[in-house]
């Protein structure tokens, strides 16, 4: 399946705080043996990872970051949860690929349930679902009143990716994180000293099947702003 | 048989002397002077509900995939109105009446067609038979479904759709609905204006999936933060003028909570399933659809929780129950403890609360038009709460002599719209994919 509609009660599970959600048995190897705790939380997150290309890339140029993948299409999770396990168990000495990992769950719903108050520094939206329909706008994963979520979970400074290959889809994006008072776009010469851009660009499935295709790739980066001061 | 129908909505100004009340798309005004009720005022929403989408009997024998979805509403009312958040009920409902601080106007959500209406309360002397007069009107591209004001006297909307809007109370054009100033991906169900202790405006909403978020105002695209613990959709939310950081909410859990929302802490919750339980019945059994084989599945919510202006009470009622439970809250800690339960003639439809009194309506619709108010005053002497039977019987006296032959609130009694709707935002988890 193609679509999920993001406003509909899944069967989902998620936790009821940040502070319930158990990180460990996504991330086994940076859990600390003697006491217990993690030694590193999620700080770059994809959302909507699809089959999980971009994490897969992303994993070994951050072996120092948590990297979590968000999916809300169960088959698509179940793919991205065996490939990592795959690449663990034919990695087990180099231990790679221990810090990505995937997650079923509705980002636009509950991100908050995951993380805390700017625990990211990144957040990666490839290929999102263009929802074409004019009153289908609001199931966009990326809205004036969404992007003040992830401002939440985005630390100052923190980065938001976004790529698709549907012009109309990117000028949106665009004009609403343009628009919205805690983002600013990054400009070209940013980008192309990004590592993240390149990979965004050339990693993921859906990203490979736009080059096959000879598609055109619209990237926009955006940097988290400081609060006003005057609130 | 013809019926009053009951009222699904009340408020009161603050000295008590004049009350209103909503009666199916009808709202009325009374004025008390001591002795009696008089009807001052009377609007009619002359706007007729667009039904199309209200699933009736000859629809489910169209599609059996839309009679499947339905679920019926506890029994309790007629089969041609069901309530469920896929197939909401379109009436021409009123509902969340308000009344600015200035008590100069009311204001009410209709869904009839998804508007906010002003209602200018004029002043003796500026009226001859009718104190309300419609202002404005202003519509929304989704059903309003709660409202607070601002200390200037703005309006903040949220919707069913999840967004949020501000309008402005004073003009009285027509305006463009701009952006939403804020928003979930989920039906909202209270919003509340608040403040801190220096000063600082924050706007609290809560949803369908167990959230409160708390977002600065007027700055509403920096989230301050979120509050965790519910398990289940809140319904009603409510803060203590008493104690301005606190915060009580309630919904589909067996617990209603206390928080101290500024430093983002829960400081209590008080489970309300044993007192509850024994008044149960046959109207929270779970609709068909999410019923078991021995057809014993009982699901239930709070409706509303209010909080007493001046005293360190609060008050909640379990949706299709007549009992009004009173809860103590420790004034340093925040702890919930039982005050006492008020036995009411009859099911609560609403509460509301103002300057220490406590305003419910009942489904009276068995009561040979009585008991449509009860006004429950807090007795000094002896520390309890108790029904002003001297005033409720002179309003509702009042109520049944002017309303009797009233055509807009007149109906066949199998045409009382659903008094029931809260149960039906549980989630059951229907979509697996």
């Amino acid at each position: 399946r193609a679509h999920s509609n993001p406003f509909s009660d899944h069967q989902l599970e998620y936790p009821l705080s940040p502070e319930e959600m158990d990180w460990s048995k996504l991330y086994p190897e940076f859990k600390d043996p003697t006491t217990g705790d993690m030694t590193k939380k999620v700080t770059v997150a994809d959302i909507g990872c699809g089959f999980g290309g971009l994490m897969v890339d992303l994993s070994p140029e951050f072996p120092d970051d948590l990297i979590l993948g968000m999916e809300i299409r169960v088959q698509v999770t179940n793919y991205v949860e065996d490939r990592i396990i795959a690449l663990r168990n034919n990695n087990i000495e180099s231990k790679r690929y221990q810090n990505i990992n995937v997650l079923r769950a509705n980002a636009m719903k509950f991100l908050p349930n995951f993380f805390t108050k700017g625990q990211l520094s990144k957040m990666f939206f490839c290929f999102p679902d263009p929802h074409f329909k004019q009153r289908k706008h609001k199931a966009r994963i990326i809205t004036n009143t969404l992007l003040s979520e992830y401002a939440y979970v985005l630390k100052e400074g923190g980065i938001v990716y976004t790529i698709t290959d549907v012009e109309d889809l990117h000028n949106w994006m665009v004009k609403h994180l343009e628009e919205h008072p805690l983002f600013e776009r990054l400009d070209r010469t940013w980008e192309n000293g990004d590592k993240c851009v390149s990979i965004m660009l050339n990693a993921t499935e859906e990203g490979k099947k736009v080059e096959r295709k000879k598609g055109d790739k619209f990237v926009a980066c955006f940097k988290r702003l400081p609060n006003p001061s005057d609130l | 048989m013809n019926v009053i129908h009951p009222f699904q909505a009340v408020v009161s100004n603050a000295s008590g002397n004049q009350i209103y009340v909503v009666s199916k798309s009808t709202i009325l005004a009374y004025k008390y002077d001591g002795k009696e009720y008089r009807l001052i005022g009377k609007w009619v929403d002359e706007v007729e509900g667009n039904h199309n989408h209200a699933p009736t009997e000859s629809k489910n024998a169209k599609s059996p995939s839309q009679a499947k979805k339905m679920r019926s509403n506890g029994g309790k009312s007629s089969k041609k109105y069901t309530s469920d958040p896929l197939f909401p009920i379109i009436t021409s409902q009123i509902r969340k009446l308000r009344l600015s601080s200035d008590e100069s106007k009311l204001i009410a959500c209709t869904d009839s067609d998804k508007s906010i209406i002003i209602l200018r309360i004029l002043l003796e002397g500026e009226y001859e038979d009718n104190c309300l007069k419609l202002t404005k009107r202003q519509p929304f591209p989704k059903r309003p479904n709660a409202l607070t004001i601002t200390d200037r006297e703005k309006l903040i909307i949220a919707d069913k759709f999840g967004d949020v809007y501000e309008m402005d109370a004073y003009k009285d054009d027509v305006q463009e609905i701009k952006e939403p100033i804020l928003g979930h991906v989920s039906m909202l169900t209270d919003i509340l204006f608040v403040r801190d202790l220096q000063g600082n405006k924050y706007i609290i909403t809560s949803d369908r999936d167990e959230h409160i978020k708390i977002s600065h105002y007027p700055q509403c695209y920096v989230v301050d933060k979120w509050l965790f613990g519910h398990k289940q959709f809140i319904s009603s939310l409510c803060n203590p003028i008493w104690k301005s950081q606190w915060l009580f909410s309630a919904g589909g859990d067996e617990c209603v909570f206390a928080w101290d929302w500024i430093n983002g802490e829960k400081l209590a919750e008080f489970n309300y399933e044993k007192l509850i339980q024994p008044h149960l019945s046959a109207a929270h059994l779970a609709s068909e659809r999410f019923q078991n084989e021995s057809n014993d599945i009982i699901e239930y919510a709070v409706s509303t929780i209010v909080s007493l202006h001046t005293l360190p009470f609060v008050a909640f009622f379990v949706e299709a129950t007549n009992i009004l439970i009173i809860l103590e809250v420790c004034p340093n800690t925040g702890v919930l403890s039982l005050k006492e339960t008020l036995e009411l003639p009859y099911s609560i439809v609403s509460l509301s609360e103002s300057h220490d009194e406590l305003e419910v309506t009942c489904d009276n619709r068995s009561a040979g038009s009585d008991h449509f108010v009860e006004f429950i005053t807090h007795n000094k002497q002896n520390n309890c709460f108790e029904i002003d039977t001297q005033r409720s019987d002179s309003f509702n006296r009042a109520v049944a002599l002017t309303l009797k032959d009233e055509e807009s609130v007149n109906v066949g009694s199998d045409d009382i719209y659903p008094l029931y709707n809260m149960i039906s935002l549980k989630k059951h988890g229907e979509h697996y994919s």
